[in-house]
């Protein structure tokens, strides 16, 4: 099953990849979203796929016996919640981005690089 | 000498400020400063004399090789002289040349000079190269800020920075020497360099050293090709420009080559580059000076032609070019700052710049005149004048040095120019041309006309009475330069010598150019090949186009295109890790296929097929439902191995996500034209495929090996144990690995702020104004599935420690109760149930967060150790860690709830 | 008790001040002074952690949650970090008193204040902790404060400079996040410490050789170097400028730090590890690229904010010339130019500010006559600029001096005459950015005085300059621990 997990975990990246890459925003943001779903499933790897078990002590146990590896799971929980996190914060950006620009191709949204450069003879006084 | 430097450093910036006291007369009281330096150098004199050396030493950085080291010999204590002796007539003349100043710039004036002068003695007296580069670059720093004086001017301001560039570029080569000396030597002692020069030329760096040596020295001095700074220099006021651009900064670079000759002889080439350079300044500088319109122009390129000459001497092997050298920086401090001065005089008090247009100032200005010609006849080397007999020195040193005649024939006709300027710069604006300036602006001050007139009466008394002046400071100098004792005989007449005879021909050449000088002018003048050929303007051009290929370069890299941005970033990180693991050679362990259950491979490719539609989807809406798919799969694969709590965290993540990007889609165009040609989708596929497999290796390396988890086995027999939880990975992230929790809930808090600030309408928080679109379909059922939403909540909040569940999802299941009602009943409504506004909530888990750390802080356990309270073992146990997940639970409520209502109002507007 | 106190407090002080500041949004006034009280708190928590630390034989030593070390999280005040923590805590002062001239009542109430103490807490987290996936963390904290302040004010470039600087961050974030998961996928471990006993003794495997390069691709991009380094003149001057000083001072420098902690400290290059050792080259080819092109942005812009923004870059490859010279001294020359671009960075933005607040552009051609109108002030801005440009005996160039000394002294001249030529160049970018500013007369407006209050700042920061250029001995020393501390992780301490 490693195999197999490891080979979707890096499709689901390369196809995320290859989204980011589009001069479209919004599937330069969904490209971001399913970048993480990818790379939580390869970070599940770093734990091994061993036990289905889920590392939950039986109420008869004193300790946890056979199961999945518990760091691995509340480190990809974190990267869940940041990932979301960053996901809806670009999302709230490029929503602004469309309102002032109209656009959501990357190409027409660039007052920030046209601010203050030496080909544009307009300085910024603001 | 130390105290004597502190001193001098701590005057600099007292002294000035008498300049806002006295007034006008500053000037004279602020020069017993220097000269009371001066005394004290004095007072050494019995010292230097016997040809001692004086050390001192004090600590500085000594494990960086520095130590503030001094070394006070023959050398030094004549520059110290020359620098203490004419920094108090500068400061003199400068209280009488700045009338026209406020007291604020006069201040300023008197602050940068006394600390040029303080640098310089610094730099002469250093012993340490590090120390001796320290004031080295303040000396250039401060000849900027005092080119600059007169900022406004668009041309000072260029001449400054010229000079700074061109210095500073001398400054690093100076750094790189001194670099190299000590990587050689292991030691940054002037002393051990010199001592040590055999081992230097025997080291693989020696030509790099003495090549970065003669530019540091040539860009100080003004030598071709950089001597282009120098008559631009003339921008600065005319007491700086006598002090620091004649008399001592140009000289440090002299200083520097001398006390480096033994290094940079021990090179078969070097003494044939200082003096190859050496003549080519001489030629370049007497015939700009034969150019030059300006009075300061004409003696900036005599000056130049002047240190051409010392350099040359520098390079002349031979105990008469030491004494030469000693003798001729000597003089030539004396006149040419006596020179400056009146130049300065006949500005002042004409406001002319041109010698053409002056004439007649003898009337006016007599006493200038008188000390102008003084200090031309020095210059000019007629007897009796200490001019006359460094000259002698000079012809002397080249006709003993074993070099063929063409820098001699050089010297002479560079010699003869000088006559021939030195008359000029008298004659013309003082005794010709009689009328051309009837008045003056300002008349003649004490504090004008003593400086140059005591400089001019110096250079005729030293010739004189040479006993004291060559005992205390020239012979000890010379000693010190050539290494050992020279018989230094400072008499206006040795006899009838070949020297002499060359004077002769020397002065006879000036005579005919001081006639022939407007015919020779006017020639030169319209020359103007000349102009383009200036190695100024090569400068200025290769500046620009410096400047003009840093933007092309700019424009080519940061393009702006956000797309080959990404690329770079792609590109340029899978081209690491390809040369990584090309570089460590190693080819990757692929693990065995295995067992291959066919449930979950079917849910994972499920989750792969979902990604391979969404990158191809044509409208961004099946893009997201692809990529929810991909979400879900991935969820369900994580529950089907052993992660409930992962995957009750995607799907809810996945769930608020659509409902939240649902908020961008409605604004924004579903399909749009695609932004790629389908070249590029070829690239970025292919790239994005080989970034993809590169990663699947290493991910195969790293699991096709053993593996031993320290912490997790820990975690899983402390869990119940000592943390008294079930759920391990709960456990882990209340309080295992709680400081990376408190993290990711403030990440959330912040994203919440954000949200607010990004959102916020243009007043405030509060409720939408005007009729708000509900959903009538969602109000049948809104209210009571919001309800069971939020009980739902509060259970998975509570059983997080022992089952699935925890703050996250508890808050995120909250968060979707009140998105519910929200869309159902309105922002407005779901605000009022809510009662706390969103960043509050935030706000005060954030505070539950932090707080539930400080009880174990209290008992003197680290921050965020968990207390447990088990009242009486009926009621379940509380603990701190509750407190902690019930403040992960309202951070996240507060904050998804925070982009909930903002995005929805933003959707309504 | 002691030890946990002062250890917790650079991290928790701020975040408390900033859930407060939050509670308590509606009154500016009343936040204002929590964040000026927080940064002074700051200020000398972190100075005591600094002589606790430095007084005892024992490195102080937190694990959350009171288990074992290497096991959970821990915080230890070892050097770089925690002379990192007090410069930061230096800075963020500074920063506060400038805010209160620069950061008026409408960015206060867009949460300022608690962007601001969010990420000076990352900051010190990051600076503090031992644990590779606490250091993620701390960044992702770090770049959504960041964000946050980038967009205070709403304008269409500041949103626009935000999403780039985003969509670069968020890269960097999943290399670094995948190269934290494989690290400890290889190693079983997070603790920095632990990993380093198996990765530096090691040769590379083909999954730590990746785990290696992903860290390096993301954690370079986060310092800013090239090719990674685009987003950051492309967002950085859209900011307000007491939030892009602070950025200029710290952020990349925290990438930087990063750098340093996992290839000096877990891979041990230049204390004998041989577990990244493939990678040492890249780090020359890397730092003279980002040298020379950064120079050249710098010369090619005349906008104050774009032009520091390259030298920003600049001056961070000049620290990865230490990290590729692979020594022991090299890592300590990186550790003190690091320290010295911390301080001259922000206060030249500080600088760029007043500027702009007194003469009205952000553009060198229009602005200018700050000399006469501001003697003081042309005074307190020549510190950074000569300091940046590497003149004696100011910070800037016993940072380079050092860097050019061990790069001889490491074989790798050409590297040390790379520094150089980047230095001529910013020597010239430099002198003209102060004659233009202060000389050159203003086109247009009147030039006004400059507010005490930002001159304060900047004075403490000019003074912080000019203590390390008059005494480098003692951050000198600083380093030499700090290198020998980061190659103690790795086991070649001594």
């Amino acid at each position: 099953m490693t195999l197999l997990y490891g080979f979707v975990g890096a499709g689901i990246f390369a196809c995320a990849l290859y989204m980011i890459l589009s001069r479209n925003l919004v599937r330069m943001l969904l490209g971001f979203s399913m970048l993480a779903t990818g790379v939580n499933l390869l970070l599940f790897l770093a734990g091994r796929i061993e036990s289905r078990q889920p590392p939950i002590i039986a109420d008869s146990a004193r300790a946890l016996g056979e199961a999945a590896d518990p760091i691995t799971q509340a480190m990809i929980l974190t990267a869940i919640v940041i990932g979301f996190a960053l996901t809806v914060m670009l999302a709230v950006l490029v929503l602004r981005a469309w309102r002032h620009a109209h656009s959501i191709d990357s190409r027409n949204v660039d007052s920030a690089e046209s601010l203050g450069t030496p080909q544009e003879r307009e300085p910024a006084d603001d | 000498m130390l105290t004597i430097l502190l001193i001098s450093f701590l005057g600099a910036c007292l002294m000035p400020l008498l300049a806002y006291v006295i007034g006008r007369g500053a000037g004279l009281v602020i020069a017993l400063f220097p000269f009371g330096l001066l005394a004290a150098f004095v007072s050494m004199a019995p010292f230097v004399e016997r040809g001692w050396v004086k050390g001192e030493a004090a600590e500085w950085a000594p494990w960086l090789g520095l130590d503030f080291t001094l070394r006070l010999d023959g050398f030094s204590f004549l520059l110290c002289l020359l620098i203490t002796g004419l920094g108090g007539l500068v400061v003199i003349y400068a209280g009488g040349y700045l009338t026209n100043k406020s007291p604020a710039e006069r201040a300023r004036f008197f602050c940068y000079i006394l600390l040029f002068l303080s640098a310089m003695l610094g730099a002469v007296l250093a012993e340490n190269l590090l120390v001796f580069l320290v004031f080295w670059e303040a000396t250039s720093i401060l000849s900027f800020l005092l080119i600059g004086f007169e900022g406004r001017s668009a041309r000072a301001r260029r001449a400054a920075l010229m000079s700074l560039q061109v210095t500073a570029f001398g400054g690093l080569a100076l750094l790189l020497a001194v670099v190299m000396i000590g990587h050689v030597l292991g030691t940054y002692s002037m002393a051990q360099a010199i001592d040590r020069a055999g081992e230097l030329h025997a080291s693989p760096w020696s030509t790099a050293i003495v090549i970065c040596i003669l530019i540091a020295g040539f860009t100080k001095s003004a030598q071709f090709p950089f001597h282009f700074w120098l008559p631009n220099a003339m921008q600065a006021p005319t007491p700086a420009s006598a002090f620091l651009h004649s008399a001592t900064m140009v000289k440090l670079g002299i200083y520097l080559l001398s006390r480096f000759e033994p290094v940079i002889g021990a090179e078969s080439w070097g003494r044939g580059a200082l003096i190859t350079v050496a003549c080519i300044t001489m030629l370049v500088a007497a015939l700009q000076a034969l150019r030059a319109e300006n009075f300061k122009s004409a003696l900036a390129y005599s000056t130049v032609a002047s240190l051409g000459i010392l350099v040359l001497l520098v390079g002349l092997d031979g105990p008469a070019a030491s004494v030469a050298m000693i003798g001729f920086l000597f003089a030539h401090a004396l006149y040419k700052a006596a020179l400056f001065f009146c130049a300065g005089s006949v500005l002042h008090a004409t406001g002319l710049y041109s010698l053409r247009a002056m004439g007649g100032l003898a009337r006016h200005l007599p006493l200038t005149a008188l000390a102008c010609a003084g200090a031309s006849l020095s210059m000019a080397g007629i007897p009796p004048f200490i001019g006359f007999i460094s000259k002698e020195f000079l012809f002397q040193a080249q006709l003993e040095s074993s070099w063929e005649a063409i820098p001699l024939a050089i010297a002479v006709i560079v010699n003869a120019v000088m006559v021939g300027v030195a008359g000029v710069v008298t004659l013309r604006p003082f005794f010709m041309g009689h009328g051309k300036v009837n008045k003056v602006q300002h008349g003649e001050t004490f504090s004008l006309v003593m400086p140059p007139l005591l400089l001019a009466c110096a250079g005729l008394f030293m010739s004189l009475a040479p006993d004291w002046i060559t005992r205390v400071a020239i012979r000890p100098a010379v000693a010190s330069v050539y290494g050992r004792a020279v018989e230094v005989d400072l008499t206006v007449w040795h006899g009838l010598t070949p020297m002499l005879l060359l004077s002769f021909v020397v002065v006879s050449i000036g005579a005919v150019i001081v006639i022939f000088w407007r015919k020779i002018h006017v020639w030169l003048r319209q020359r103007t090949r000349f102009n383009t050929y200036e190695i100024e303007s090569l400068w200025e051009a290769s500046l620009r186009n410096l400047i003009l290929s840093s933007r092309q370069l700019t424009e080519l890299l940061q393009h702006g295109d956000l797309r080959r941005y990404l690329l770079a970033v792609v590109g340029g990180t899978g081209l690491l890790v390809a040369w990584s693991v090309a570089g460590a050679g190693v080819a990757p362990d692929i693990p065995l296929l295995g067992e291959l259950r066919p449930g979950e491979a079917l849910v994972a490719l499920g989750g792969l097929g979902g990604a391979i539609v969404a990158a191809r989807a044509r409208t961004l809406l099946s893009a997201m439902i692809a990529t929810g798919l991909t979400g879900f799969a991935i969820a369900i694969t994580f529950l089907m191995n052993g992660a409930p709590d992962l995957a009750l965290t995607q799907f809810t993540v996945e769930a608020l996500l659509v409902v939240l990007l649902s908020a961008l889609l409605l604004a924004v165009p579903l399909a749009s034209p695609p932004t790629r040609t389908k070249a590029m989708r070829g690239r970025d596929a292919l790239l994005a495929f080989g970034v993809g497999a590169l990663l699947f290796l290493g991910m195969m390396d790293m699991a096709a090996r053993e593996h031993v988890s320290i912490a997790s086995d820990f975690f899983g027999r402390m869990s119940l144990t000592s943390a008294h939880g079930h759920n391990v990975v709960n456990v882990i992230l209340v309080d295992f690995r709680a400081i990376d929790t408190l993290g990711e809930t403030i990440v959330i808090a912040i994203a919440a702020v954000m949200a607010r600030s990004l959102l916020r309408s243009r007043g405030s928080e509060g409720p939408v104004p005007g009729p708000e679109p509900v959903h009538f379909s969602l109000q049948m059922t809104g209210r009571w599935l919001s309800l069971l939403l939020l009980l739902a909540s509060m259970v998975i909040l509570f059983r997080g420690h022992n089952q699935p569940g925890g703050g996250f999802v508890g808050g995120l299941v909250a968060a979707l109760s009140f998105a519910l009602l929200a869309l159902a009943y309105g922002v407005n409504h779901a605000q009022r149930v809510l009662r706390l506004r969103t960043l509050t909530l935030v706000g005060l888990g954030m505070l539950c967060v932090l707080l539930a750390g400080v009880p174990g802080l209290l008992t003197g356990e680290p921050f965020l150790t968990h207390l447990w309270w088990e009242p009486g073992g009926v009621m379940p146990a509380l603990s701190t860690t509750l407190l902690f997940d019930l403040g992960v639970y309202l951070v996240v409520l507060g904050a998804v709830l925070a982009f909930h209502f903002g995005l929805q109002r933003e959707a309504t507007r | 008790m002691t030890e946990t106190v002062l250890l917790t407090a650079p991290v928790i002080l701020p975040f408390v001040a900033a859930a407060l500041v939050l509670i308590l949004r509606a009154r500016l006034a009343v936040t204002r002074a929590i964040g000026l009280i927080a940064n002074g708190a700051l200020l000398v928590a972190s100075l005591l952690l600094f002589f606790y630390a430095n007084g005892g034989h024992l490195v102080p030593l937190a694990v959350f949650g009171g288990w074992p070390q290497g096991i959970s999280i821990s915080f230890s005040a070892t050097m770089p970090g925690l002379m990192l923590v007090v410069v930061t805590a230096l800075l963020a002062l500074a920063a506060s008193i400038y805010a209160l001239v620069d950061v008026g009542p409408r960015r206060r109430r867009a949460g300022y204040d608690a962007l601001m103490l969010a990420m000076t807490g990352a900051v010190n987290g990051a600076f503090l902790t031992d644990d590779l996936f606490n250091l993620y963390v701390w960044f992702e904290l770090a770049l959504i404060a960041a964000l946050g302040l980038l967009t205070l004010d709403r304008r269409p470039a500041q949103i626009d400079g935000a999403i780039r600087y985003a969509s670069f961050s968020m890269l960097a974030a999943t290399f670094i996040l995948l190269g934290v998961g494989m690290i400890y996928g290889i190693t079983g471990t997070l603790d920095v410490g632990r990993a380093a006993a198996t990765l530096a003794s090691q040769p590379p495997t083909f999954a730590s050789a990746t785990a290696a390069a992903l860290l390096l691709g993301g954690f370079a991009l986060k310092a800013g170097l090239f090719p990674f380094h685009l987003w950051l003149p492309a967002s950085y001057h859209t900011g307000p400028i007491t939030a892009v000083a602070v950025f200029a001072g710290l952020l990349t420098k925290m990438g930087f730090y990063a750098l340093l902690l996992i290839f000096a400290g877990m891979f041990g290059v230049g204390a004998g590890g041989i577990g990244a050792t493939q990678l040492v080259p890249v780090f020359g080819w890397i730092a003279a690229a980002t040298i020379l092109i950064c120079c050249a942005g710098a010369l090619a812009h005349t906008d104050m904010r774009r032009m520091l923004a390259y030298h920003i870059v600049a001056q961070v490859g000049y620290m990865t010339i230490g990290l590729a010279l692979a020594t022991r001294e090299g890592i300590a020359a990186a550790v003190f130019y690091m320290v010295h671009s911390i301080v001259v960075q922000a206060n030249l933005f500080f600088g760029a500010g007043l500027i702009r607040r007194a003469s009205g552009s952000w553009d060198l051609t229009r602005a200018g006559g700050m000399a006469r109108t501001n003697p003081l002030f042309a005074l307190v801005l020549a510190v950074p600029v000569l300091s940046l440009a590497g003149i004696p005996p100011l910070s800037g160039f016993w940072a380079k001096f050092i860097i050019i000394r061990e790069s001889f002294d490491a074989d790798m001249a050409w590297i040390g005459v790379v520094a150089l030529i980047g230095g001529l160049l910013t020597i010239v970018s430099m002198s003209s950015f102060w004659s233009d500013a202060c000389w050159k007369e203003p086109r247009g407006k009147p030039v006004r005085r400059v507010p005490l209050a930002g001159l304060i700042a900047m004075t403490i920061l000019s003074g912080a300059t000019l203590a390390i250029g008059l005494m480098p001995q003692g951050l000198w020393t600083l380093s030499l621990l700090s290198s020998r501390a980061l190659a103690s992780i790795a086991g070649g301490g001594g």
